[in-house]
């Protein structure tokens, strides 16, 4: 599939702010799995923007606007194309050597181990949880394929919480949403990775967009999505959209990955001035073009 | 536990410096003993007062913090009876830090690149990804010719068999060199005499070596550097030494709202405008360096500074991510680190250390935790400690208990009866335990300023140094052979 995708946010202050730097990750990613085809990024005020590939890989532009001013509106527009149309296919791994696949993985790249042993606010420790979780967290057993236990895992987790738009705060604590039992995706994506991460599995955030059409949430207005990628042995990094029970396919466009929502922010910035907490406006649009 | 060897039959009675025997100082002391004979305790409180007198009027302060949130300056506690060092002595210290310094930098070059020590099985990679200094945000970016920690300040002790060994690491901004200058002026002035029977090398000279170094970093290259010591302000413990040291080189003293980022490029406002910045020499911690990148609610830093260093515009000094290598989780590992990188046995010895993620150690520590002495990994300045010797039931269960909820953030060592000194204390001369910080800078080459900062517990039986916690000073004299 092919996507056009234009993601714009609004930052207005009602005082004038200064040395207003800003770090944007909105560029979508280029992997296995999709190919950026062009991406652009303008800012007004007009700025030069630089850029670089953090240590998760995601592409960062950042920019600074030094004179006072009141309003900053950052404008992306990227044309994607997605390849995955069947997260399935994949010569899977016997569940008996699935372990000694992740083992060398990690072995190799030691990287992945923030992917199984970062703990914070976001993605807690799994005791943290179960004081909360009425219902038993479910348990891997090895002897099954891993895919399967995922995928239940994936049903489960979307029983647990209901999408509440607007709920929660973004880089909010999980176990207090987990608690009033909502969330919307962020939550599910924390979720589903704190337990994929108690299984000693490798598992990280993707912040990206997801093709309106296929989109179950009530939400009014198309933001940035939600998603988690476990490595499976076998398959390589697969995308689970607890939010809607769904694996990730060429529907899904992959920007920004991290151990949680805090590393993938789309938008982070640091600026002189008042500030009374102001919200970016943020209005995205996603069409498939040919 | 790595490097045992302590074991509970070795004596228990610490080393004295001064004193041989009961009755006769070392050799390299007898000097200085004939005449405190000869001039008696008179001329010894002269000489204090002297001292005192000199230290107010040049202003030579730090700041403790207590229950207050305001810190209480107060005139830096010095002891007039240096303490000394012989060349033989001082050859080992300078190897072993030399060698230390040197394997810990290409140990940092490592993590922060290929982390070939992880995948050859020699550092858990736990140890470094729950560590809270291993800053991601810098991974990939190479410092000027691969150096992470210009200026290292190293704690060594003297063990019960007057062994030199390595207590802690300073890494990240290590403090107290302007005191190791100021005790020498000081020195100089009430003990004029020693310094001609005495061949005692220089230390006055670190802010030049120091300079030097600094300049050496510039991306417009060293004859065109500026240079700024960037300090949190007044209310930081160290802020006299970082006016001192700025003074000292004859560099612009900081903060971070006096700085700006633009596009890549950091300057200084001054009052004829913008002035390009090449060198930082940062004295605040990664996490308030910059709030983009680092923590966003500081306010000590400057913003968008970690991008001008990655684009190879500015220098900042000590490099951002060093901390990892002083974590004191890390610390038990510098051994096998030295091995790894420079196949060389090390010179001075680590104090033994209990990793409290061993479940054996733990409960080996827990069992003897009177004779322990507890350190939360991330915490510098004798806060986050338990020592054992002088610890309630109540607090050692506080620690049992935080110990137990994060195992990785605790070490334990155990205690050892650091080496005494005679000190001049209120008109009598008393034993006091000490330590010793010099200070290694690595510019072009590694160099160990012959010296350091001797931190002395003041309290009878403490073993305590910390400036933050009671603890004074001496001048510290190295001979020339």
């Amino acid at each position: 599939m092919r996507y056009l995708i234009e993601h714009e946010t609004v930052l207005e202050y009602p005082h004038t702010v200064r040395e207003h730097h800003i770090e944007l990750r909105l560029s979508p990613r280029s992997d296995g799995h999709q190919k950026v085809l062009s991406s652009v990024i303008e800012t007004d005020p007009p700025s030069e923007l630089s850029t670089y590939h953090d240590y998760f890989g995601n592409r960062a532009d950042y920019f600074c606007v030094i004179p006072p001013h009141r309003t900053l509106i950052t404008r992306l527009r990227s044309e994607v194309e997605t390849l995955k149309e069947n997260p399935f296919s994949f010569d899977p791994v016997p569940p008996a050597e699935e372990r000694e696949w992740l083992n060398k993985e990690l072995g190799a790249n030691p990287a992945l181990y923030d992917f199984i042993l970062h703990r914070s606010l976001l993605t807690p420790a799994i005791d943290k949880l179960a004081e909360v979780i009425e219902t038993a967290i479910p348990k891997r057993d090895g002897t099954r394929p891993m895919l399967e236990s995922l995928l239940e895992l994936q049903a489960w987790v979307s029983s647990q919480l209901e999408y509440r738009p607007g709920s929660t705060e973004v880089h909010g604590s999980l176990v207090t949403s987990v608690r009033q039992g909502g969330g919307v995706c962020q939550e599910f994506a924390h979720l589903f990775i704190t337990v994929v991460r108690a299984w000693n599995i490798p598992a990280r955030y993707v912040m990206g967009y997801l093709d309106p059409g296929i989109s179950s949430t009530l939400e009014t207005t198309l933001a940035t999505h939600a998603w988690a990628e476990v490595l499976v042995p076998g398959a390589g990094w697969i995308g689970f959209d607890a939010t809607h029970n769904l694996l990730a396919n060429d529907h899904y466009v992959a920007v920004a990955i991290g151990r949680d929502s805090y590393d993938a922010a789309p938008q982070r910035g640091s600026f002189k001035g008042d500030s009374a907490g102001e919200q970016p406006e943020v209005t995205v649009t996603m069409q498939e073009i040919s | 536990m790595y490097n045992a060897g302590m074991s509970s039959s070795k004596p228990r009675t610490p080393y004295h410096e001064f004193y041989a025997d009961d009755f006769m100082p070392r050799d390299h002391y007898r000097l200085l003993w004939d005449h405190i004979k000869a001039t008696g305790n008179n001329a010894l409180e002269a000489k204090a007062h002297e001292s005192q007198l000199a230290l107010q009027a040049e202003g030579v302060t730090f700041t403790v913090y207590g229950e207050s949130e305001e810190g209480i300056e107060r005139i830096w506690p010095f002891d007039l009876i240096p303490r000394i060092i012989t060349a033989p002595e001082w050859t080992k210290i300078e190897a072993g830090l030399k060698q230390r310094v040197r394997a810990l930098n290409l140990f940092l070059g490592d993590l922060y690149g290929e982390q070939k020590i992880i995948k050859d099985g020699v550092i858990p990679p736990e140890l470094i990804y729950q560590g809270r200094d291993f800053r991601r945000e810098i991974v990939g970016i190479v410092p000027p010719r691969g150096i992470y920690t210009h200026i290292s300040g190293i704690d060594i002790i003297r063990d019960e068999q007057g062994e030199f060994l390595i207590l802690e690491d300073n890494l990240r901004t290590p403090s107290g060199v302007s005191y190791m200058i100021e005790n020498r002026v000081i020195e100089r002035r009430i003990l004029p005499e020693f310094f001609n029977k005495y061949r005692v090398r220089r230390v006055e000279h670190y802010p030049s070596l120091l300079l030097a170094a600094l300049r050496s970093l510039s991306p417009r290259g060293k004859d065109t550097a500026e240079i700024v010591v960037l300090t949190p302000g007044i209310y930081n413990s160290a802020y006299f030494e970082h006016t001192f040291l700025a003074k000292e080189m004859g560099v612009e003293l900081a903060e971070g709202r006096d700085m700006v980022t633009i596009n890549d490029i950091v300057y200084l406002k001054t009052t004829t405008g913008l002035q390009r910045i090449d060198v930082i020499y940062r004295r605040i911690d990664d996490d308030f360096l910059d709030p983009l990148v680092f923590r966003s609610d500081s306010s000590l830093g400057v913003a968008g500074v970690i991008n001008a260093w990655r684009a190879g515009n500015v220098a900042i000094v000590n490099a951002p991510g060093s901390g990892i290598a002083d974590d004191k989780a890390v610390y038990p590992y510098v051994p096998d680190i030295i091995r790894y990188y420079l196949g060389q046995e090390p010179v001075l010895n680590n104090v033994p250390t209990y990793q409290m993620t061993n479940v054996k150690d733990r409960e080996y520590v827990f069992d003897n935790m009177e004779r322990m002495v507890i350190k939360a990994v991330s915490e510098s300045g004798g806060y986050g400690m338990l020592m054992g010797p002088s610890s309630t039931p109540a607090l050692r269960k506080e620690f049992m208990g935080l110990v137990q909820e994060n195992p990785r953030n605790y070490i334990a060592q155990p205690v050892v009866y650091l080496s005494r000194h005679v000190c001049y204390m209120d008109g009598e001369l008393e034993a006091r335990h000490l330590d010793l910080r010099p200070y290694v800078i690595y510019g072009d080459d590694i160099e160990v300023v012959p010296g350091g900062l001797t931190r002395v517990a003041l309290r009878k039986g403490s073993l305590v140094v910390n400036s933050s916690q009671g603890g004074g000073s001496k001048d510290t004299w190295v001979l020339a052979e």
